[in-house]
């Protein structure tokens, strides 16, 4: 049976200042959703909702139609964007200790979190205390201790905070992994290139609200400003001439045009095109997630960013 | 409530194997109790492991240096029952002014003595001459004898004068000569201290003593009562009472002490009987605040380190709570048990003597178990809602310190409560929560009656207490612990407290 997360019309205020409203959107498993949106737009809340660490004032949380809270903890799992362990802890013990508490038997922690830990080339760090390792480490043992249960909905906030290059890909792979599992992995993330290469599905919000929502593709069609690149290695600057499309941007025999009308095909221009020039590289412009995000932000805040 | 039991066995277990805990455990109690008994042991042994040499300079010429030792090797021996106290009488001999003031007065005294002769001879040649009337001129002779008597009689009266001023001069010469040759003596500590009595002495009972240590209440107290017993006897002979008499009035008494308990009566020994309890509140306090603290600790630190939000994800803020209270009330426990269970052995090795000292039962054991149980939820709790609210270990740790010094106060007044357990003020004071454990444990063993009531009473104060703070602890960690940064002021205290 597929897996479906629902959040629907949560609401949430502290000491009178409004911290969730109204927010509403659905995760299906197998599906990576990026819950995206700048400082203090009420992320961490959300997820912390979803995690039942704290109650919505209003609405529901509902995973497969039963409500969050009571669903045991131990499906879900969860890795806060402030990271901390136990300074003084050893590091097998610790992870032994998150697992059990989240219902694993200490046979089967000890187990997982080596596993993993040898995944993450840590396992020669099993029995070293927690303050004796690197920070980029103590950020891998956090990670284990947000899926060594295998829970069914894994919210990462910030994952890739202060990783290696390296060690981001080992998590992409782990994250992959998870996901074929047809689970569901919700991600927060400042990182817009992280996100549009993990995130099959986003929520953008600010202020509490979503201000934009969808599939990363529909999404990106939407937005497309119907743009085109165009090169060549001899000069272009004929197209300027033309009177069906505009330039947007030029530069060393590159440019960027937009059709006047939609409805014109593009076809006919790389025709009149092909007869005076050769062409190098033609391209669709598709709009970077980090382009929509600032220009959704910008839009909801009246132009301010 | 599996994971209560979880969380609860993870405090436990990293606290149990910490060093503080073993140091809170073992290490503190016995640096303590070394602390409070070593002044006992040297009070009551060091003085007395030499004889002591007093000085006497006595100026009545009663001769009390011979009664006041008489009267000490009486009183006060060595084990190994050589006399304690040695008296001394000053010796000026070697004074050279005094050698001077004295020869002067010898001289005064040979002028008198020989001025009185003449005095008495003519005396006796004038009765001679009255009894005797066939004496020839016997008018003349009556008449020259009668001017010479008059001439030296003036003289014998003038002699007399003189030989008084000496004396007074030759006294307070001789006073001060000891005086100076007494204090070289004591501050060379041959002497340990030296009793001037002064020539009126027996009529008004004034006298000094002079010594490094004037304080030391002991010494002054044993020669106050000698010396009043001495004083009283030269009166009754002044008085002309018989010897025999004397003896069977002053005959000294003494005084074993015995304190009526429930059980029966026992012996009574001040040390203890009053350090007793009070190695007891310590080790209450100790345990109270081992485990109180490392609740707290627990709390800062997870609050700090953010490892609170991966908990709170794991498992519900009340399973969090309840586990550390669990836990590390647990741990208490042990630290307790383990007290008693070392008491018991050295109980049962002699090293303790427990036939004298009654307050060591099982029914105390228990009742220190209880008030520790109390003691830590109440504190415990405080504890956490203080943890969860603060924003910094600094401030923390101030709020700590003021609880630690709340907890402590009773022993302010523990002579105070070993002079009268049940007074009301007392009473009144152990009815306080966050003075209850410490006031209590102390009562209980220093009271004569038993404290069945103030028990039911406090216990049920206890409680109550206990389910306010922890229902204020359980709503303010819930929602505090993930505030981060501010310090938060008392309304958003309030807040959280009604947040649902």
């Amino acid at each position: 049976m597929s897996l479906l997360l629902q959040v629907n019309q949560i609401y949430k205020e502290f000491l009178g200042v409004t911290a969730v409203n109204n927010l509403t959107f659905s995760v299906h498993g197998g599906e990576t959703f990026g819950l995206l949106g700048p400082n203090g737009a009420g992320k961490t809340t959300a997820m912390r909702m979803i995690m039942n660490i704290i109650a919505p004032d209003q609405g529901t949380v509902l995973l497969n139609d039963e409500a969050r809270a009571k669903i045991p903890n131990h499906r879900f799992g969860y890795l806060p964007e402030e990271r901390g362990l136990y300074p003084g802890a050893n590091v097998l013990e610790m992870l032994t200790y998150f697992g059990t508490l989240n219902n694993l038997s200490k046979r089967k922690a000890e187990v997982e979190a080596i596993r993993f830990l040898d995944r993450l080339g840590m396992v020669d760090f099993t029995d070293r205390k927690i303050n004796q390792l690197s920070k980029g480490m103590q950020q891998k043992i956090q990670f284990v201790a947000a899926f060594l249960h295998d829970p069914d909905v894994l919210i990462l906030d910030e994952p890739f905070s202060g990783l290696d290059p390296i060690n981001q890909i080992v998590l992409r792979e782990i994250l992959e992994e998870y996901k074929k599992k047809n689970k569901i992995l919700i991600i927060s993330t400042h990182q817009m290139e992280q996100a549009e290469k993990l995130c099959d599905h986003i929520c953008l919000i600010n202020q509490g609200k979503v201000i934009l929502e969808g599939n990363l593709n529909t999404l990106k069609r939407k937005n497309r400003e119907n743009a085109y690149l165009l090169s060549s290695d001899e000069d272009l600057s004929f197209l300027k001439d033309f009177s069906e499309l505009t330039i947007l941007e030029e530069g060393n025999n590159t440019y960027k045009f937009a059709l006047n009308d939609s409805k014109l095909s593009v076809s006919g221009i790389l025709k009149k095109v092909e007869a005076q020039a050769n062409i190098r590289k033609f391209e669709m412009m598709e709009p970077s997630l980090h382009d929509i995000f600032i220009q959704k932000v910008q839009e909801e805040n009246g132009g301010q960013a | 409530m599996k994971n209560l039991f979880r969380i609860a066995r993870w405090e436990f277990i990293t606290r149990f194997r910490s060093r503080s805990f073993l140091f809170n455990t073992f290490v503190s109690p016995l640096l303590f109790t070394a602390v409070i008994t070593l002044p006992i042991f040297f009070f009551n042994y060091t003085p007395e492991v030499s004889t002591k040499l007093v000085g006497v300079i006595d100026l009545s010429g009663k001769n009390l240096a011979k009664d006041l030792q008489k009267q000490l090797n009486r009183y006060y021996r060595l084990d190994n029952q050589s006399r304690e106290y040695v008296v001394l009488k000053v010796s000026v001999d070697n004074s050279m002014p005094y050698n001077e003031a004295l020869s002067e007065y010898k001289e005064a005294v040979a002028y008198k003595d020989s001025v009185t002769a003449v005095f008495n001879q003519i005396k006796r040649q004038r009765s001679e001459y009255y009894k005797n009337t066939k004496i020839p001129n016997r008018d003349y002779f009556l008449k020259t004898s009668y001017e010479k008597l008059q001439t030296s009689r003036e003289e014998k009266e003038l002699a007399e004068i003189e030989l008084s001023h000496y004396k007074a001069s030759l006294d307070s010469l001789y006073k001060r000569e000891a005086q100076k040759m007494a204090d070289s003596l004591l501050i060379s500590d041959v002497l340990n201290a030296y009793l001037l009595f002064p020539d009126d002495f027996t009529r008004r009972g004034h006298l000094e003593y002079h010594s490094k240590n004037p304080g030391d209440l002991r010494e002054t107290e044993r020669f106050e009562k000698i010396l009043q017993t001495i004083i009283i006897e030269k009166r009754m002979l002044e008085d002309r009472v018989a010897r025999p008499k004397i003896k069977r009035w002053l005959s000294s008494i003494s005084i074993q002490k015995y304190q009526l308990m429930p059980q029966g009566q026992t012996e009574w020994n001040f040390y203890a009987q009053f350090y007793g309890p009070l190695i007891g509140v310590f080790l209450l306090f100790m345990a109270i605040f081992t485990s109180g603290g490392y609740l707290f600790s627990s709390v800062l630190l997870e609050k700090s380190n953010r490892v609170i939000e991966i908990l709170l994800s794991y498992a519900s803020s009340r399973q969090l709570m309840g586990g550390k209270i669990l836990g590390l009330g647990f741990l208490g426990l042990v630290q307790v048990l383990t007290w008693i269970f070392i008491t018991a052995l050295f109980a049962a090795s002699d090293i303790i003597p427990v036939d004298k000292i009654n307050y060591l039962s099982l029914a105390n054991a228990f009742y220190f178990l209880l008030y520790f149980s109390l003691g830590f939820l109440f504190y415990g709790a405080i504890f956490i809602t203080v943890g969860s609210i603060s924003s910094n270990e600094y401030d923390a740790q101030q709020i700590n310190q003021l609880l630690r010094t709340v907890a402590i106060f009773p022993v302010l007044l523990s002579l105070v409560v070993l002079a009268e357990p049940n007074a009301p003020f007392i009473q009144a004071l152990s009815y306080i929560p966050f003075l209850t454990p410490s006031f209590m444990i102390m009562r209980i063993p220093l009271s004569s009656v038993p404290l069945t009531m103030d028990i039911y009473i406090t216990v049920g104060i206890m409680i109550i207490s206990i389910i306010a703070v922890i229902l204020l602890a359980g709503r303010t960690f819930r929602v505090a612990t993930l505030m981060q940064g501010k310090r938060a002021s008392f309304s958003e205290v309030l807040q959280w407290i009604r947040v649902k």
